[in-house]
């Protein structure tokens, strides 16, 4: 299965380690490849160093590809990570 | 989307770029990675003319140009620069005519003089244009110069891409980019490189960011290097029958590239660095017209060959 969605970064610092080190942890065990697309470099989500790349400011639109057997969960995690900052802000 | 601004800042030394007139909008795109001097079309033949590609004016258009009055001048420089028109050069250090002057002003088009002669400024804008519109996309894995070979390792996440990259560093290999390298395709090659952030940074788990350049010094680490060979690391799987012989030779398409492809079981007990070497060395034989498998296997049917005869 292979879903996506378009978000927008709400973290006042942006992306920075913090949040990508979050991201990076909530993808670990996860089955599903997971991609994310900012203008026009498309990166692997379980890589810190190429969330790190992006340099995501706030309000960065970015588009979540997930594409695997767990693709529902692990979109909806990464959905209410973004949404809460990854518990920053 | 590639902007003039783009251009001048990265190669306003070597192209020796001096704006004409005041500030001029370097916000324009770049559409058509071109360079053309005018030539026919300042006569006033336009077929087939197109009006986004970057303008050179030579020493022969300017002189034609100064041979004609100012209304004429106009006339002739109005239908070449157009708003569309990216940005415009007058190489030779000539004075730049008022009229072209004052069309560049009107219509927002950055005009450059440049110290360089004609054919040097359309050879190095030919160059940098195909370098800066090359087709390239970002891909995951780790980029390493082993024995002068550009080797990518691919493999999924946790497989041991970075752990090797240590092991080949130790042994005076060098790290070009780890975990995202941003590939372009040049003329039958491709070319990885790191991206300016994360250039020489390694993620190892349980250490952190470290920086190669800084922990091995300048001598282990690179800026670009050509992808020669793409090894896949690949957990061990039993089931799995793996490369005996040799005789086959994979290739995986990276931007329509064909690259040699070779995967490498991982498991404890197998020495990944040491494997990796003996790849790339085997590889580079073969470059050099030496292949050991090819040569076995021939060596095996002439013996079997004898034997019949016997």
């Amino acid at each position: 299965m292979a879903l996506e969605v378009k978000i927008r970064v709400k973290n006042s610092l942006g992306i920075h380690t913090r949040p990508a080190t979050a991201i990076v942890k909530l993808l670990h065990q996860t089955k599903s490849d997971v991609t994310f697309t900012h203008k026009r470099d498309t990166i692997n989500a379980k890589s810190i160093l190429s969330i790190l790349m992006l340099a995501l400011h706030k309000n960065d639109q970015i588009i979540i590809k997930v594409a695997g057997i767990d693709a529902p969960e692990v979109m909806e995690k990464l959905q209410k990570g973004f949404e809460s900052c990854f518990g920053e802000n | 989307m590639y902007r003039v601004g783009q251009l001048v800042q990265k190669y306003e030394k070597s192209l020796s770029l001096r704006p004409v007139a005041g500030a001029f909008d370097l916000s324009k795109p770049i559409k058509i990675a071109e360079a053309s001097r005018p030539g026919l079309a300042l006569s006033g033949y336009l077929k087939g003319y197109v009006p986004k590609r970057i303008l050179v004016f030579g020493k022969e258009e300017i002189d034609y140009l100064a041979d004609l009055n100012s209304h004429e001048r106009h006339e002739r420089l109005e239908p070449l620069m157009t708003p569309f028109t990216p940005c415009a050069f007058i190489p030779n250090r000539p004075k730049p005519l008022p009229e072209m002057v004052a069309l560049a002003k009107a219509k927002e088009i950055p005009l450059f003089r440049t110290d360089l002669s004609t054919m040097a400024l359309l050879n190095k804008l030919t160059l940098i244009l195909n370098d800066e519109f090359a087709p390239s996309s970002f891909c995951h894995g780790t980029l390493v110069e082993v024995f002068g070979l550009g080797v990518l390792i691919q493999g999924s996440s946790s497989v041991g891409k970075s752990e090797t990259a240590l092991g080949l560093l130790e042994r005076r290999h060098r790290l070009v980019a780890d975990d995202i390298i941003k590939v372009k395709r040049r003329e039958g090659f491709l070319e990885g490189e790191g991206t300016e952030l994360t250039r020489h940074i390694m993620e190892i788990r349980g250490i952190g960011i470290i920086n190669i350049a800084h922990l091995y010094g300048a001598v282990c680490v690179r800026e670009s290097k050509n992808i020669d060979i793409v090894v896949a690391l690949e957990e061990w799987d039993d089931d799995h029958s793996y490369e005996r012989v040799g005789l086959e030779e994979k290739s995986c398409d990276i931007l329509n590239t064909h690259i040699p492809f070779y995967v490498l079981p991982v498991k404890p007990g197998r020495d990944v660095v040491l494997l990796l070497e003996t790849i790339v060395l085997n590889h580079r034989l073969k470059q050099m017209g030496l292949n050991s498998a090819k040569e076995f296997t021939s060596k095996l049917r002439q013996a079997i060959s004898e034997k019949k005869r016997t």
